[in-house]
């Protein structure tokens, strides 16, 4: 599958970018070229030699602020989606076999996540349960797993329900035999597009919380806090908010090219499945009767 | 076809009650979960456990939880969120003022994005694999990628500091001037618009060229009826249904998106609201805007399920 998606140029350049953000996030602190931390007296100054993004209105090195805080975006967006597949997508596949109670209280479950904004609910939760990051995009990947839970199913269902299954089932095969031979391979491709999608979310989500200043402590340098920082001083600096815009669009654009890309290699029906009608909004019951 | 539409509602309200009830019990839960109490507003940190006991239990917060729940939700169903710990205001007229600062914004910012939603994705999808499909396919990409608050920065930067042709930031309410009413709401709902934009665009064109391929479609082009006919009578009434069912899960994302866009255009809404009273500990307050968008959400879904049970043929026909 790899292999497929690097076949398109899509895959590619979406693959080239993100790792150069996890490269920036592993070793971006060690090169940066100033200490993130460290105030001078060139405030608001204009790129140069000397600072290549130019300076906030600290005097801090924009660029080392921003090479330090992609630790601190990765790890989050890494977070929320871990949580959100272990959350999602394990109870999606089960709620197929697991029983009509399990199912019935699964899908309750992921009916009330889903109506819930997870914004407002991740401000509320950092701040009442211990202001940080892990926190927040632990309560975000919660939110955003009915997703998974939604394709997985959807993809358990179709394979369930097909005549090799049946065979296979008529034939004796045990539920975990049948889980690990045959659906797997057919929920992995779904799931894999919807885990780039949810990568995108969890940047933004860090970018919108950091820029709030909520999870961080003021001087901890973020994606999210050098734009804010540079909002103040719009009229002195009308271009200083692009170096931090342009990293978090490239960032999410890339993860929504590389589900694009992994969407096309693998031969996913389009949107559909994963934005199938869901049972939220209007009755897919009968669908899945 | 009221009949129909009382039973949508019905089925809906009945899909909504355990989601209502789940989502509101997970709210009274995180005081407990959060181990905040309202003596640290009133006594600092330095308190003795006897004067934090009394003031507890002045609160009433050393009864059962249950009881405490049943309490609380008593109040809930009656229009009462209780007190603030910060300042002992009633939340409910707190949150009433941030709320039309909000809706204002939100409201505003969903009539933007069905009208530019619908309209590319219509247009896509009649004039699709055409230049006019690519070059909205293009557009709506790079909409969907530029986070609320990065478009919110950019509107400020050009529109309100560059040009001057908005205020950059507060709120002005509706009647006090629909003129400043407007010029305040403008750029946040904008801001606030392109991820349903987007999201719209692009459900509504699959399902519309999903429609245009259908027999019915075909035999209704043979059949020699209008193309405009065709469009009305078969292609959107069949194809508008993921499109309504996905402006239905946006809503949470408008609500929520308010926290940061509100922060950008220093507007007095629910958002700022949420942020300042959950950074100052006060969970009554927290719980309360909580509750409010819970019933938001639950509110626009019903509304969503019934016109998707009164607009599409396959739903009104019970598929």
């Amino acid at each position: 599958m790899l292999r497929r998606v690097l076949g398109l140029g899509a895959g590619r350049v979406a693959l080239g970018v993100l790792l150069t953000v996890v490269l920036l996030a592993i070793f971006g602190p060690l090169v940066a070229p100033q200490d993130p931390l460290a105030t001078s007296t060139d405030l608001l100054a204009a790129p140069s030699a000397h600072h290549w993004l130019g300076t906030d209105y600290l005097g801090r090195d924009v660029l080392s602020r921003l090479l330090a805080g992609s630790r601190l975006s990765v790890l989050g967006a890494v977070e929320v989606v871990a949580m959100a597949l272990v959350v999602g997508a394990v109870p999606g596949v089960l709620s197929v076999y697991l029983g009509r109670a399990f199912e019935w209280v699964t899908l309750r479950l992921v009916d009330t996540l889903i109506a819930l904004p997870f914004l407002v609910f991740a401000v509320a939760v950092t701040a009442l349960l211990g202001n940080g990051i892990p926190q927040a995009m632990f309560v975000v990947g919660l939110l955003v797993s009915p997703l998974f839970y939604r394709v997985a199913r959807a993809a358990t269902l179709a394979v369930a329900r097909s005549p090799y299954v049946e065979a296979a089932v008529i034939a004796g095969a045990s539920v975990a035999w049948i889980v690990r031979k045959h659906v797997w391979g057919k929920v992995l491709p779904p799931i894999a597009v919807a885990l780039a999608q949810t990568t995108g979310v969890g940047f933004v989500v860090v970018a919108s919380l950091t820029f709030l200043g909520i999870g961080v402590r003021p001087p901890a340098p973020t994606w999210g806090g050098v734009l804010a920082a540079d909002l103040g001083f719009l009229s002195y600096q009308p271009y200083a908010p692009l170096a931090p815009i342009v990293l978090i669009m490239a960032t999410v654009w890339a993860c929504n090219l590389l589900a694009d890309a992994l969407r096309d290699a693998s031969g996913v029906a389009g949107r559909a499945l994963v934005l199938r009608r869901p049972r939220f909004s209007g009755g897919s019951r009968v669908k899945e009767a | 076809m009221l009949r129909r539409t009382l039973a949508a509602l019905g089925r809906s309200v009945a899909l909504f009650v355990p989601v209502f009830l789940v989502a509101t019990f997970v709210t009274f839960a995180l005081r407990s979960l959060s181990g905040l109490s309202p003596a640290h507003f009133q006594l600092g940190e330095s308190a003795t456990p006897e004067a934090v006991g009394r003031i507890e239990h002045q609160w009433g917060l050393d009864r059962p939880f249950l009881a405490q729940y049943a309490s609380w939700f008593h109040d809930l169903l009656t229009g009462h969120l209780g007190t603030s710990w910060f300042n002992g205001a009633d939340i409910s007229a707190l949150l009433a003022d941030g709320a039309i600062v909000s809706l204002s914004v939100a409201g505003f910012a969903l009539v933007i994005g069905v009208v530019f939603g619908s309209g590319l994705g219509i247009l896509a999808a009649v004039r699709r694999t055409t230049w006019v499909d690519r070059a909205i396919t293009g557009v709506t990409t790079v909409l969907s990628v530029m986070p609320s608050f990065v478009v919110g920065i950019l509107l400020v930067g050009v529109f309100a500091v560059g040009l001057r042709w908005f205020p950059s930031a507060g709120f002005v309410p509706a009647d006090r001037g629909l003129g400043p009413w407007l010029a305040h709401i403008t750029l946040p709902a904008i801001a606030l618009s392109f991820d349903t934009i987007a999201d719209l665009a692009r459900q509504l064109r699959a399902g519309l060229v999903a429609a245009y391929r259908e027999n019915y479609v075909t035999g209704a082009v043979v059949r020699g009826l209008s193309p405009r006919r065709v469009f009305f009578r078969h292609v959107l009434r069949n194809g508008i249904g993921p499109a309504l069912a996905v402006l239905g899960l946006k809503f949470p994302n408008l609500l929520g998106g308010a926290v940061v866009t509100e922060a950008i255009f220093g507007m007095p809404g629910f958002g700022q609201f949420a942020a300042a009273s959950a950074q100052r500990g006060d969970v009554p307050a927290v719980q309360g805007v909580l509750v409010v968008s819970i019933v938001l959400v639950v509110v626009f879904n019903l509304i969503v399920n019934v016109l998707l049970a009164r607009v599409t043929p396959a739903a009104a026909r019970g598929v």
